[in-house]
């Protein structure tokens, strides 16, 4: 499959790139080349745009402040101190990326419409600097600023600098590509669907939310230092609330899912509004680009790029909707971890957990151990507050009081990522997979905590990338067989059974080579077939050196199951023991076990 | 500081944000019955002052006008509803608001080829008279504005507070998907409550454009500005977004008079951010940082 996609990627590029190239050829006159050095500016910005908004889903719409800061850069550099285009470009789209780092990292920790507020109150505070600071020229702008030039060599003909604005925008998409096939991109996908999963598997939610919002400031810059040299002028107006929003709708027709999308929308929005001008219509253009984000939103959000994917998918022969998956696991798939500390060592030490809600305690004063090479079960009636005791321990709640320790060291003020960082996997009660990404990408996300490539490494495409790629999809890979989801690699999560995604995400949990595995409720939605194969996957993940602490509710599940049981009742611990010992224990046929008990004594 | 300058700066602000405070009262409402927030909601104000104008300077009598211009706006808005969220009530969170967004440009285009670039004057209600209080001198106008503030609040309270519909309002605003398993039809009521926020806002638009004209790009303005006071309210209660609203009036007036009429939007919008950083947990470290902030209204 990942020959189509080499494929796909080739394809897409030549379907861009030769019309670009051949365009100024054809068209060479100074107009039809002056649309083509709008778009190519254009296109630099969205690429970002795509990244922060389509894929991450962070709604910064004010991200054209950055075009701003960039034409500003280069109008004042290169009027008033004669600085090589080129190089003042570079340094506007340091000088943003800066700015944005400095405003990202408090910013970017909002969600949703209040970042969406707060991004365009920025860009709306930049138009008001750009007027009242005198050195920019005030409302006037700065007016004669020279034409595009690079290393000393000032561009004369209007062509050059056309293939000069798209270089730019196609090194813009080329860093987008790199990022969109690496971890990072799938931390961004993961963290646009569930922020709960991504950090469940290790991601830092907010350093990559922040490092998109450097990434896109600096390709928005760009495009503004672009567009300031084929205006030969900057004032506050320039990148405006329109022209803002211009950008949104260029990415939104292009595309929100595909890094082309934003070149793709740029081209299309530039031509349509020049068509406009050439009609004598230019004050529809608000109207036309309003009506079109709304359609496209409303009828395909994948846009214009999104489309094109489906059509070569279709011909391709890409639809997997509908396989046919069988488990067949094969155990000799995954290696025993070889760092496991030896059995009967104490992994995880609760002391005194202490979590209320309001009046409510849902967990009170509990400490327990889980050993090392142990199934450890946590049961209880509804509300024994087993969940809480879970995200207590995973990472998703903070303690009013006590300790969390793995292997001694404590780690309850961590967070989730930090705690999977640590070792630690987990799955979820209710299902949480990343539905905008393939079964084998799902599980390549839980080896973050074992890769390091950065984002400079990333953009740049460095070979330790591919080869540390590939070697997560090895052990990607692995983790699914080892479950038995072989086939299943490239359908999307949701096309599979409830039974099938269970494993999907056991599988991500699993390529973390954790430690210690926290399942939560791991049976609850499963038949009788699949709650027998679920226990016999939990007892070979036992064997492999990991510990597993899970919570249940199925009696059958754990009685078989479990080396340790604790039982929990009203936020207490009511027993602590051997299955057998806790079977018999009376606080817990009177609390919980009750009528049940005896159905499985009497079943055993 | 002498007194005079002051309420000269802070009735004037109170006037304005009467606007933000119907504008706060309109964001919170149609976010409570749609999970949705409405970047559309300071374009019904927009609208508003610009077809009452319209209609006056085509000899329509105020009064008609007046209400014509309300009309619009609950109209739009209720077709906004219709057309652009009811069919995406399953889609992304984040798309839907990318529509409104949409839609807010869409109705800025239309209000740019229907009535112009240039600002539309409507004449005061009853002249453009002064009048003094507190001895900061202002226009009668002004006295319309908190009238009709007043009576909308009113209204609007006994709404929630005393009917049927208003009561299920407040469900919504409570819990929304427990409200439309317990028999509210979402359906109807998200209509009528965007009608409601339309109509309010364009009311506001309406009583304002006499003291500020009518521009066809004030909407983001008045958006931007009515969404401080509702976030103030915590996108929950109509009551603290509204007093809000009137604050942030206050704030803009107070920075144009004390510090620079150049810098108010940007202090303003500082102000927002900054306490958009402080209710967004961004001060939060560490796990309890993990529940602020949240996604949805």
């Amino acid at each position: 499959m990942s020959d189509l996609r080499a494929y796909k990627r080739t394809l897409a590029l030549a379907a861009f790139a030769i019309p670009i190239v051949i365009y100024p050829l054809v068209y060479s006159g100074s107009y039809p080349v002056g649309v083509g050095i709008i778009a190519g500016a254009m296109a630099a910005g969205t690429v970002g745009f795509v990244l922060l908004i389509g894929y991450a889903h962070q709604l910064a719409f004010g991200q054209a402040g950055f075009l701003m800061v960039g034409g500003y850069t280069s109008a004042i550099l290169c009027t008033h101190y004669k600085f090589d285009p080129f190089f003042a470009l570079l340094i506007g789209v340091c000088l943003s990326m800066l700015i944005a780092y400095v405003i990202g990292r408090p910013i970017m920790k909002l969600r949703g419409f209040v970042l969406a507020m707060a991004s365009l109150a920025m860009q709306l505070i930049f138009i008001v600097l750009a007027i009242e600071i005198e050195f920019g020229g005030g409302a006037m702008g700065t007016h004669g600023v020279p034409k595009f030039g690079m290393f000393g060599i000032t561009f004369t003909s209007d062509i050059a600098f056309y293939y000069a604005a798209w270089a730019i925008a196609f090194v813009c998409v080329a860093i987008g590509l790199n990022i969109d096939r690496s971890r990072i991109g799938r931390a961004l996908k993961a963290i646009a669907t569930s922020e709960t999963a991504a950090g469940s598997v290790g991601i830092e939610i907010v350093k990559y939310k922040v490092q998109m919002f450097v990434v896109s400031a600096g390709m928005a810059s760009a495009a503004g230092s672009l567009g300031v040299h084929y205006l030969r002028a900057m004032d506050p107006n320039v990148y405006g609330f329109a022209y803002s929003l211009n950008l949104l709708t260029a990415v939104i027709i292009g595309g929100l899912t595909s890094v082309w999308g934003g070149a793709l929308g740029a081209t299309v929005i530039t031509g349509l509004r020049e068509l406009l001008r050439g009609l004598g219509l230019p004050l529809w253009e608000s109207i036309i680009m309003g009506t079109l984000t709304v359609v496209v939103l409303i009828t395909f959000p994948g846009g214009l790029a999104g489309a094109m994917g489906a059509v070569f998918d279709r011909i391709a022969g890409r639809n997997r909707k509908f396989a046919n998956v069988t488990v067949a696991p094969d155990p000799s798939a995954l290696a025993p971890i070889s760092d496991a500390p030896p059995k009967g060592a104490v992994m995880l030490e609760v002391e005194n957990a202490d979590r209320a809600f309001g009046n409510l305690k849902a967990v009170n004063k509990v400490s327990f151990k889980v050993e090392a090479g142990m199934i450890t079960a946590l049961i209880g009636p509804n509300g024994a507050g087993k969940t809480t005791l879970f995200n207590l321990i995973g990472g998703y709640q903070p303690l009013n009081g006590g300790t969390v320790k793995f292997l001694g060291v404590p780690i309850e003020t961590l967070l989730p990522n930090e705690i999977a960082e640590r070792g630690i996997g987990r799955t979820f009660q209710n299902l949480q997979l990343f539905d905008n990404m393939t079964v084998l990408e799902n599980v390549m996300c839980g080896r973050y905590r074992l890769n390091s490539a950065g984002i400079f490494a990333i953009s740049a495409r460095l070979p330790m990338v591919a080869r540390e790629e590939e070697a997560t999809r090895q052990a990607a890979r692995a983790a699914l067989a080892f479950v038995g989801l072989q086939g299943a690699e490239d359908m999307l999560p949701t096309a599979l059974s409830f039974g099938h995604q269970r494993l999907v995400e056991v599988a991500r949990a699993l390529a973390l080579s954790p430690k210690l595995l926290l399942m939560d409720e791991p049976a609850s939605g499963l038949n009788d077939t699949e709650t027998e194969r679920l226990a016999e996957l939990i007892l070979r993940i036992a064997a492999l050196g990991i510990t597993v602490l899970l919570v249940e509710h199925d009696m059958r599940v754990v009685m078989g199951l479990a080396d340790q049981i604790v039982v929990m009742h009203h936020g207490e611990k009511i027993a602590d023991d051997t299955a057998d010992n806790v079977r018999a224990h009376p606080a817990v046929i009177a609390a919980y076990l009750g009528q049940e008990a005896h159905l499985v004594e009497t079943a055993s | 500081m002498d007194s005079q300058t002051f309420f000269q700066l802070l009735l004037p602000g109170l006037t304005t944000g009467c606007v933000y405070a119907l504008v706060a009262l309109g964001f919170v409402l149609t976010a409570n019955v749609s999970g949705v927030v409405n970047f559309a909601q300071g374009e019904f104000v927009m609208l508003g002052g610009i077809v009452a104008a319209a209609l006056v300077a085509m000899h329509v009598p105020t009064a008609l006008a007046v209400v014509g211009a309300t009309l619009t706006g609950a109209a739009v808005a209720a077709l906004q509803e219709r057309l652009t969220l009811a069919p995406v009530r399953q889609t992304p969170h984040f798309i839907r608001i990318t529509i409104t967004l949409g839609v807010a440009v869409v109705l800025r285009g239309i209000a740019l080829i229907l009535f112009g670039k240039d600002p539309l004057f409507l004449p005061g209600f009853t002249g453009d008279g002064v009048f003094t209080l507190f001895g900061a001198v202002l226009p009668i106008q002004s006295l319309w504005v908190w009238i009709a503030t007043a009576a909308l609040l009113a209204g609007t309270f006994w709404f929630l507070k005393f009917t049927d519909v208003g009561r299920a309002v407040r469900a919504c605003s409570t819990n929304l998907r427990a409200a439309r398993l317990m028999g509210v039809n979402a359906e109807r009521l998200t209509l009528l409550v965007f009608a409601l926020a339309g109509g309010t806002g364009a009311l506001a638009g309406i009583v304002i454009t006499p003291i500020v004209l009518a521009n066809w790009d004030a909407g983001v303005a008045y958006g931007l500005k009515g969404f401080i006071g509702a976030i103030l309210g915590g996108f929950r209660s109509p009551a603290v977004a509204v007093l809000g609203g009137l604050g942030i009036g206050v704030v803009e007036s107070m920075a144009a008079g004390y510090v620079s009429s150049g810098y108010k939007d940007a202090i303003v919008y500082g102000v927002l951010i900054a306490y958009l950083l402080v209710r967004g947990g961004v001060f939060v470290f560490g796990r309890a940082s993990l529940n602020t902030g949240s996604n949805e209204p």
